[in-house]
């Protein structure tokens, strides 16, 4: 008997293949759910994808880092805020004295501001959240270090806060500016620290709602928000009613959902994002570069090789900054040649002493005594090689500015340093500079002000605070500079500050005792269709609450 | 096999798989043994969080640093046993927290995966099951190159031409159905590759076994035998890599995340192992082998209930996770 | 009636699987020689041609830095087979030993060590590959050195567990009755006839796993968790392509097709192999 044709097991094939697709392809119908407008409403629901990790405490009181500035500023408000010329204007705080001695400062409030919970934002409210700064269980460093010279906060009348000082602080406002030390409800802080770090209370345009971890958080509308920041409106009936604030830490999948209309606003793009998004009708770049400090490679100048300033300038001299900033950063992060951000009024770009100079720089090692060569072509003297170890991070440096340091590796392996480029996590690259195995290093620093220059370079920031922890990676510690330093941090005489903070950028260009690179760099990329959308100034945190999105 | 002669075999079967669970406990508490540095630092946080000499003190004697190992271990696996997976370095909440939050996509991924897997395999087989020589090879090359292709490369790729270029499909994972398509296919297909090959292997071995000749004489029809008993020793020895294909998944549920950003225990662990927090990718790590031999046992134990010729001897062949 | 179905019998290896060979004999050439291959070192940075597609100068492209890609793979052959191969090599020798020691633990007396050494081969069978090698990374930190003893460590109880059987079958086996009837010493036994029979199927098992390795091997450099940059690896630069896939596919697609081939190539030989070993 023949035997029945196969035919039949390939029909079956052939159904079971059918219905796969037949599965499948209505799935993708469902994709036109996500995020594409249909109708010339605006949409009220408003996504956000940040770049930045997840902090482990919404509260920023709590340890102080960017990821929860950028957060905090949709819920709390500070007491004064900066505006796009970097003048410190009213918010919560609606005027202030201080003293001719500059020890005692009083904020008069603003009328009828209120938390979202009811508190008012009286004297009481601030003074509360000054202590929370101040006691140690909170575990504050940003915020703390801000208000270390305020001795104690009083309640003079319901709507007046008197603050005394320890000693004159020339950069008190600009700190009272900062997301670190918003004012929280005091009945929120009552709460317990758990439950405050789930979801603070504000006087904000959003209140928290729900935070799945590791995935997002969800916010509404604030109905009863009345204290817009000076320069920025009130929001529009028509500004976005839910936000969606999602963590997506991979960089090409954050770029993907902006395109794909799935995310209104990401921070973090990288620079051919930028270069996309400024080519295309749909989408939209704000440039908003951090203040305080720029993005600097500083060199340990307390060790061999770079206790030798012409080796500091050698190494200056032997890379090449501009030419890497132009390919890889597609040129959307511009040149810096200053300590200071450009962000800030007072700095002073040097770029005679940021000149690439291999010939230069090989005539100076020569000079230095760094003559002999080993097999690998690296300069030795006395049988040492010359040897710099690098720590970079991927928590600080994107890939870009890894490829950036490359460059500048190779720039100077011609002229005959070994720099040794170690990638490690956030908590080994902290504890290798704590233990001073490093050469150069590049760590960002956010304040507000030329004080940021006293907190980086002043010989009192070589010191450990009990973590540990020091600013001052270049290990500088130079009388004349320091005197410069302390006329910034507290001199009331604008004149004379803003004097000693040019002389003081001077000094670090003359001492090349740092490479600057660029600024802080801080792009968001965002759907053409929004409006309203900027970045609140004070240090260039998104401000979603007058977002306007179709 | 009697009836209670399989109950005996059964009780044997699950004691030994409690005791490899307590086996990898204790592979685990050995790999905690050799990370480098203080404990007591690493428990508060790694080198990173600068502690004080009191807080480190303090930790010494919070965790038992400073008692014997025995005693360490001892802790370790009492902890374990009641769910004590200890807290996290960066979040700072109950490990057993983070995994709660995490799970539930990662086994959305991962069950959509197994079952496209599945599918993608059958049909790979059955098209091939015809007598044309020819098709089986191609099918094999194919199931071949599916095996051996990298799920990173192979999401990439999927992402460019799905979600790029067509647009059919969203390239990262934001809530919906369609979300799950590339991410699951790029894990299912590698998948499929190799389970396509088992099965293959089973039926082309089946085809020409004795009782399959004796049942062409008996008149039975192509179709009938094909379906009866080429089938069920093609799905046998498929069923028996069902613990190992889970296993397959979750580990690769971790790079498949990261690239369409899903939240999950594969982002978790990466997250976790980028920012050196021992105890979530412990806790991870430990789930998942946990969860492979939990399913292993119920594979076997079913298997063997069913058709007790094929047992574990088939497992041997199968390649690492 | 004619039999369509008889299994294959020939010797000597097909077309497919001397292509298969070739392939891996050019892989193993860049390991070992990259520089004799490679047109252009693979650190040459030239930021005046990044992103050229693939072209009669440039057959795999050039990247975002201007570095030559084909160059790049052909130099990150010697990263990732030589990571493939030592790791594999280092699993081997721990399998080996563990199954030896599950598998020749017989009698009473040795009962115990039999129970531990079986439930140490299964409890590390069950942690999923890259999920171990992500936890020794984790404990030992990143770098060459952790990616191979955890790639080493992930793949050992899959050869152990082929060991273990083949030895418990070497010893229950009539040349070994006979070995000791005679009077043979244990360690001559052992040698000689016990060990080479165990070992002759984990030979097949271990190509196969030389392209288990590479590929999790390029999955913990696509991580990030790999040699520091700019060492051209192959799951490193199929990572760093990413964000240029719309732009530059080739910078992501490369790489990836060399961990494909070495995949490929090492099943077909090793199905090869198990089959000439089969009707030898």
């Amino acid at each position: 008997m023949k035997p029945t044709s196969a035919r039949t097991p390939r029909k079956t094939a052939w159904a079971t293949g059918l219905t796969a697709v037949a599965l499948v392809l209505p799935l993708a119908a469902c994709s036109t759910g996500d995020g594409t407008p249909t109708s010339d409403e605006p949409r009220t629901h408003l996504v956000y994808a940040t770049g930045d990790g997840e902090p482990s405490c919404l509260d920023p009181h709590v340890g102080g880092n960017f990821p929860q500035a950028l957060l905090a500023t949709q819920v709390l408000e500070s007491l004064v805020a900066l505006d796009t010329e970097g003048t410190i204007v009213p918010w919560l705080a609606s005027s202030w004295t201080v003293s001719d001695d500059g020890l005692t400062w009083e904020f008069t409030l603003r009328d009828g501001a209120t938390f979202s919970d009811g508190t008012p934002v009286d004297a009481e409210a601030v003074k509360v959240n000054i202590e929370h700064l101040q006691d140690p269980d909170t575990g504050s460093s940003t915020g703390y270090l801000a208000v270390r010279q305020v001795a104690a906060a009083e309640v003079v009348a319901a709507d007046v806060v008197r603050f005394t000082l320890t000693r004159p602080d020339a950069a008190l406002l600009e700190s009272l500016a900062q997301p670190w030390v918003a004012m929280q409800s005091p009945a929120g802080i009552a709460r317990g620290m758990d439950e405050n770090c789930l979801a603070p209370i504000g006087s904000g345009p959003f209140i928290i709602d729900e935070w799945v971890k590791q995935d997002r958080i969800e916010l509404v509308r604030n109905a009863e928000y009345t204290t817009s920041p000076d320069g920025i409106g009130a929001p529009d009936a028509a500004a976005a009613e839910t936000l969606t604030w999602r963590f997506i830490p991979d960089a090409t999948a954050r770029f993907a959902a902006l395109e794909a209309g799935q995310v209104d606003i990401i921070d973090n793009p990288l620079p051919e994002q930028i270069t996309v998004a400024e080519n295309s009708e749909d989408l939209a770049h704000l440039d908003a570069p951090r203040p305080g400090a720029s993005n600097r490679i500083e060199l340990n100048t307390s060790t061999v090789p770079f206790d030798d300033q012409r080796v500091r300038e050698a190494f200056i001299a032997s890379a090449n900054v501009d030419a890497g900033l132009e390919t890889l950063f597609e040129g959307w992060a511009p040149r810096s040649t200053s300590a200071l951000s450009s962000r800030e009024p007072l700095a002073v770009q040097s770029p005679e002493a940021y000149v690439t100079d291999p010939e230069l720089a090989n005539a100076l090692l020569d000079e230095a005594g760094w003559t002999e060569r080993d097999d690998d072509g690296i300069r030795t003297k006395d049988g040492q090689r010359l040897t710099a170890r690098f720590p970079v991070t991927g928590a600080q440096s994107t890939q870009a500015e890894q490829a950036l340091f490359e460059q500048i590796q190779a720039g100077a392996r011609e002229v005959g340093f070994d720099v040794q480029i170690t990638l490690l996590d956030l908590s080994s690259w902290y504890g290798a500079l704590g233990a001073y195995e490093y050469e150069m290093v590049s760590a960002p620093y956010t304040k507000i002000g030329p004080d940021v220059l006293r907190f980086l370079y002043h010989s009192d920031a070589t010191v450990p605070a009990p973590s540990g922890y020091f600013a001052n990676n270049a290990q500088v510690k130079d009388p004349e500079l320091d005197a410069l330093l302390d006329t910034i941090g507290t001199s009331m005489d604008v004149e004379e500050r803003d004097a000693a903070a040019r002389a003081a950028q001077e000094w670090i260009a003359n001492a090349s005792i740092i490479l600057p690179i660029y600024d802080q760099q801080n792009h968001f990329l965002y759907r053409g269709d929004l409006s309203e959308f900027r970045a609140l100034p004070t240090v260039n945190t998104p401000w979603l609450g007058t977002v306007i999105a179709g | 096999m009697t009836g209670e002669g399989w109950w005996w075999r059964a009780a044997a079967r699950v004691g030994g798989a409690v005791a490899v669970l307590v086996t990898v406990a204790t592979l685990a508490f050995v790999a905690l043994q050799f990370i480098p540095g203080d404990p007591a630092e690493a428990a508060l946080g790694g080198p990173g969080s600068q502690a004080s000499a009191a807080a480190l003190e303090a930790a010494r004697a919070e965790f038992g640093l400073d008692r014997p190992i025995l005693t360490q271990y001892f802790d370790f696996m009492w902890r374990l046993l009641r769910g004590d997976l200890g807290v996290s370095y960066a979040q700072r909440i109950p490990v057993s927290e983070v995994l709660g939050n995490a799970i539930g996509p990662t086994l959305l991924l991962t069950f959509t995966a197994l079952l496209l897997a599945w599918a993608l395999a059958l049909v790979s087989v059955v098209i091939a099951s015809g007598h044309s020589r020819r098709a089986r090879s191609v099918a094999s090359a194919l199931d071949l190159t599916a095996a051996a292709m990298p799920n990173f490369w192979l999401a990439s790729l999927l992402v460019l031409l799905f979600a790029s270029v067509l647009g059919w499909f969203p390239p990262v994972s934001t809530g919906g159905f369609s979300g799950i398509v590339l991410p699951a296919l790029a894990l299912a297909i590698p998948t499929a590759g190799f389970l396509a090959q088992v099965c293959r292997a089973g039926v082309d071995a089946a085809r020409t076994a004795p009782f399959i000749e004796s049942a062409r004489a008996r008149g039975e029809t192509e179709l009938g035998i094909r379906v009866r008993h080429v089938m069920r020793h093609g799905l046998v020895p498929g069923l028996n890599l069902t613990a190992w294909a889970l296993g397959s998944l979750l580990g690769g549920a971790a790079v498949i995340e990261v690239i369409f950003a899903r939240p999950g225990l594969g982002r978790t662990l990466v997250t976790g192992v980028l920012g050196r927090d021992v105890p979530v990718v412990l806790g991870v790590v430990l789930f998942s082998a946990c969860a492979y031999v939990v399913v292993a046992l119920v594979t076997d134990l079913v298997i063997s209930r069913v058709d007790p010729r094929t047992e574990s001897r088939l497992a041997q062949a199968v390649p690492r996770a | 009636m004619p039999r369509h179905d008889r299994l294959p019998q020939r010797n000597g290896f097909s077309a497919g699987e001397w292509i298969a060979l070739a392939a891996l004999g050019v892989l193993v050439a860049c390991a070992l020689a990259p520089a004799l291959l490679a047109p252009v070192p693979p650190l040459a940075v030239n930021p005046a041609e990044a992103f050229t597609p693939p072209s009669l100068t440039h057959p795999f492209g050039t990247d975002d830095s201007g570095r030559d890609v084909l160059s790049r793979v052909i130099f990150g052959a010697r990263d990732s087979l030589v990571i493939g191969a030592v790791a594999t090599l280092l699993g081997l020798a721990a399998g080996i030993a563990l199954g030896a020691l599950a598998g020749g633990s017989r009698g009473r007396l040795l009962a115990p060590v039999r129970f531990i050494a079986d439930r140490v081969i299964e409890a590390l069978f069950a942690f999923p590959g890259l999920l171990l090698a992500l936890l020794l990374i984790t404990v030992w930190g990143p770098g060459t050195a952790s990616i191979v003893v955890a790639v080493a460590i992930s793949t050992a109880p899959g050869y152990a567990r082929m060991v273990r059987g083949g030895v418990r079958q070497a010893l229950g086996s009539g040349p070994v009755e006979a070995a000791r009837l005679q009077g043979d010493r244990a360690a001559r036994v052992w040698a000689t006839l016990v060990l080479p029979e165990a070992m002759r199927p984990v030979l097949v098992l271990a190509t196969l796993g030389v392209g288990h390795a590479v590929v999790l091997a390029a999955a913990l450099g696509f991580l990030g968790l790999g040699s520091p940059p700019p060492a051209p690896e192959w799951g490193a630069m199929l990572n760093s392509g990413r964000p240029y896939l719309t732009k530059a596919w080739w910078i992501t697609f490369f790489p990836g097709a060399m961990i494909l081939a070495v995949g490929i190539a090492t099943t077909v030989i090793g199905r090869a192999l198990e089959r000439e070993r089969r009707f030898a």
